[in-house]
């Protein structure tokens, strides 16, 4: 079944690549495109326990065309696309690519009227922005359930809008070459904090005084890679019992600041004034290693395709983390609410087909190097032959989404890092400050963190 | 022969005057005064027009605004931001147009027209580039000078940094002013003080400059205007860092409005910052002495 839907989106792939390269193609040429991805639609139903039945019939067979909105991926959204109307060819669905930039405001605006894409992708940091225009998933909670890790943390008042396809979290990237010149070997690869420090010694070069090499870089991510996710390791919550009030002043956050502040001032292994960008830092090749999220793995194989790196699981402190750290989730599509009934149908049933559709799936993970939610997929080889979602496959269940949180919450303790390293604030003061204006700035907010379903929630 | 009894005698003439006057009323009304009011009664809601929140807040948001010290800070940061880059533009855009103006000097237009290119160089391309010129690793200023500062992230030389690169790309325009009213200056003026054995610094001080007054008055208060709504360059160069310290008044806007989607707040800011502005003219206006 999987070979033929693989077939399936391999012809639809093929098509459109044929199409695009022939620029002003015949239609006779378009004809049998479409005829050979027709042959190799697939005969019986697919998926697990989310099934997605080939025989039903898209509004009575008539002809229909709706929009699909995105910001980027263009080719990706077309494989499922092409897919999904080899199925149905009555249905046309025009792929519409909004800039990011862009996205945000159009989008909203759209949806508040009548002329809306009936489907669009969502990224859930813009989840108050979109859940009023957003319509329920005519898929039963359960089948959510069983098929997809996560689907709690999003249901709303018995309904799920949308969930995650994969979810994306923060890795060590480490340069092999300045590995090896520093005489590592992969027994060093470290597990704790100390022994990461230990590593990022042995990978720091200077002159006198004078900077190199960084061993670790983390200039302008301190707080979405570390400061925001280490608090876990250390049994800290994000946010207060009550789910609303933030927990950036805690101990832990403490803890994890002076941490950072040790391996800059103590152990020097790097500096807040070498590389603008610690990702940039290690591209460039001045820098030895960085945390970064799965969307790294493929900037460094497309922007710094000459950087031989591996990736390492995230160190902890004691080997025995509450959890590993935050991720948060690649969210699947949503469907306006404001659209004719007959698009929503549309609309419906193209999210059931991507959430059946394991070579969907696989290829939207692989795309965005993020570890797929479908449980199914957890050891699919395709998705562990990436090694930065390798590293998390082994304890992908201790990781922790704390929910869509708004971003004061990540500018607040940005402003309050820089506060400590480059204004001379103390770690106390920045982070209580930071406290009070993530506090002020959520206080009409709608955000209720979902730590608390987290599997091994305390 | 063109004296008319009436500003208007013909049927055509009124039914001209009505259509531009109209046209104008609707144009000012759909861009200007509309979205002012719409905003106006905003700044009083907990407003997010993307989620479709419209709650009402009362004085909430000008409360929030003057117990700030974000904003305070950020007001203070403007004050000196406007007022130091104000004076550079001001004092090189007139010395600069002055030394092209001398007889001295040839190739005017050519002068006239470098200075000017930076002014109409798009500013996020060159709040692009002067930010990679203060790179400290690669960027060309340490290189030239030897230096090893952070600009962009030192407290003490974020903010210079980014009014340098402000006044380099603005004074063109104070000198293209000036030279406009250089040449405008009435010769016999100019030629009296020759007659009255007057030295070029006395013809500067005494004719020249007090000549250039309304010019100096129209460029100022472009200028506050310009730099109290300043913040691309913010934006690009710092986004208020290190921490809030190049925090600028219409930053904190942008910030409110299209990152926090707070646009009542951001709306609350605006009046205020409107308000400021209007201040600031007046205030121009009555030094100067040509209220009227």
């Amino acid at each position: 079944m999987k070979k033929k839907m693989l077939a399936a989106m391999m012809a639809a792939v093929l098509a459109v690549t044929g199409l695009a390269g022939c620029g002003g193609s015949t239609e006779k040429k378009e004809a049998e495109e479409k005829t050979e991805a027709k042959a190799d639609v697939p005969k019986e139903p697919f998926g697990d326990t989310i099934k997605y039945d080939l025989t039903v019939e898209i509004n009575d067979g008539k002809d229909i065309s709706i929009e699909l909105w995105e910001w980027g991926s263009d080719d990706l959204f077309q494989q499922v696309i092409d897919g999904y109307t080899a199925i149905h060819p009555n249905v046309s669905i025009k792929l519409v690519n909004n800039p990011w930039e862009d996205y945000w405001t159009k989008l909203p605006l759209a949806l508040d009227g009548e002329k809306g894409p009936a489907i669009f992708n969502i990224h859930n940091s813009y989840h108050e922005n979109l859940i009023n225009y957003l319509a329920p998933l005519d898929i039963p909670l359960e089948d959510l359930q069983a098929d997809f890790t996560g689907v709690d943390a999003h249901v709303i008042d018995g309904n799920v809008y949308y969930i995650d396809y994969g979810m994306m979290t923060g890795s060590v990237y480490y340069n092999k070459k300045m590995w090896e010149e520093a005489g590592l070997t992969d027994e060093d690869i470290p597990k704790t904090w100390d022994e990461m420090r230990e590593v990022a010694k042995k990978l720091t070069i200077k002159d006198g005084d004078k900077l190199i090499q960084a061993g670790l870089n983390f200039n302008d991510d301190f707080h979405q890679n570390y400061l925001l996710g280490l608090n876990y390791q250390l049994g800290e919550n994000l946010f207060q019992e009550d789910g609303k009030t933030p927990n950036v002043n805690s101990d832990a956050m403490k803890q994890v600041m002076q941490m950072l502040v040790d391996m800059y001032e103590t152990d020097g292994v790097g500096s807040k004034d070498f590389g603008e960008k610690g990702s940039d830092s290690f591209g460039q090749g001045q820098s030895a290693m960085v945390i970064q999220w799965g969307h790294f793995y493929n900037t460094l194989n497309t922007t710094w395709s000459d950087i031989d790196f591996g990736v390492f699981e995230i160190p902890t402190f004691d080997g025995e983390p509450y959890a590993y750290n935050r991720y948060n989730g690649e969210s699947t599509f949503g469907v306006n609410k404001n659209a004719p009934a007959d698009q929503q149908a549309v609309a419906q049933d193209f999210v059931k087909y991507f959430l059946a559709n394991d070579d969907a799936q696989v290829a939207f993970n692989l795309a965005m190097s993020t570890f797929p939610a479908k449980k199914s997929l957890a050891d699919n080889e395709k998705i562990l032959e990436n090694p930065s979602l390798k590293v998390l496959s082994e304890h992908i269940d201790h990781y922790i989404w704390p929910g869509p949180m708004p971003s004061t919450v990540e500018t607040s303790l940005k402003k309050a890092g820089q506060d400590i390293f480059f204004n001379g604030v103390d770690i106390e003061t920045a982070l209580d400050e930071a406290q009070e204006n993530i506090i002020k700035d959520m206080k009409n907010s709608s955000f209720e963190s979902v730590e608390n379903l987290y599997a091994y929630a305390k | 022969m063109f004296k008319k009894t009436h500003p208007l005698q013909s049927k055509s003439e009124i039914i001209l005057r009505n259509i531009v006057v109209a046209a104008m009323v609707i144009f000012f009304s759909v861009f200007l005064i509309i979205p002012i009011g719409i905003a106006f009664a905003g700044s009083f809601h907990e407003w997010n027009p993307l989620s479709g929140t419209y709650n009402f807040l009362g004085l909430e948001n000008y409360k929030d605004v003057f117990t700030s010290g974000l904003f305070g800070k950020s007001m203070l940061n403007t004050l000196i931001f406007s007022v130091v880059v104000i004076i550079f533009r001001v004092g090189l855009g007139l010395g600069i147009a002055y030394a092209i103006y001398s007889t001295l000097i040839k190739y005017k237009s050519f002068f006239r027209a470098v200075y000017y290119m930076p002014v109409v160089t798009p500013m996020v391309a060159v709040a692009f580039v002067w930010k990679f010129m203060y790179n400290p690793q690669i960027g060309t200023i340490n290189q030239i000078f030897g230096l090893d500062v952070n600009w962009l992230m030192n407290p003490k030389t974020a903010l210079i940094a980014v009014m340098l690169m402000t006044i380099w790309k603005d004074f063109g325009y104070a000198v293209v002013m000036y030279m406009a009213g250089l040449y405008s200056l009435p010769a016999d003026a100019l030629e009296a003080a020759k007659v009255d054995g007057a030295n070029a610094w006395q013809t500067f001080r005494y004719i020249t400059l007090p000549l250039l007054k309304p010019m100096t008055l129209f460029v100022v208060i472009n200028s506050i205007i310009a730099y109290i709504q300043a913040y691309v360059q913010i934006l690009i160069m710092t986004e208020g860092g290190p921490g809030t310290a190049t925090y600028l008044a219409s930053y904190i806007i942008y910030d409110e409005a299209f990152v926090k989607y707070n646009f009542g707040y951001a709306s609350a800011l605006s009046f205020v910052l409107f308000v400021i502005t209007a201040v600031f003219s007046w205030l121009s206006f009555r030094v100067s002495g040509t209220e009227e």
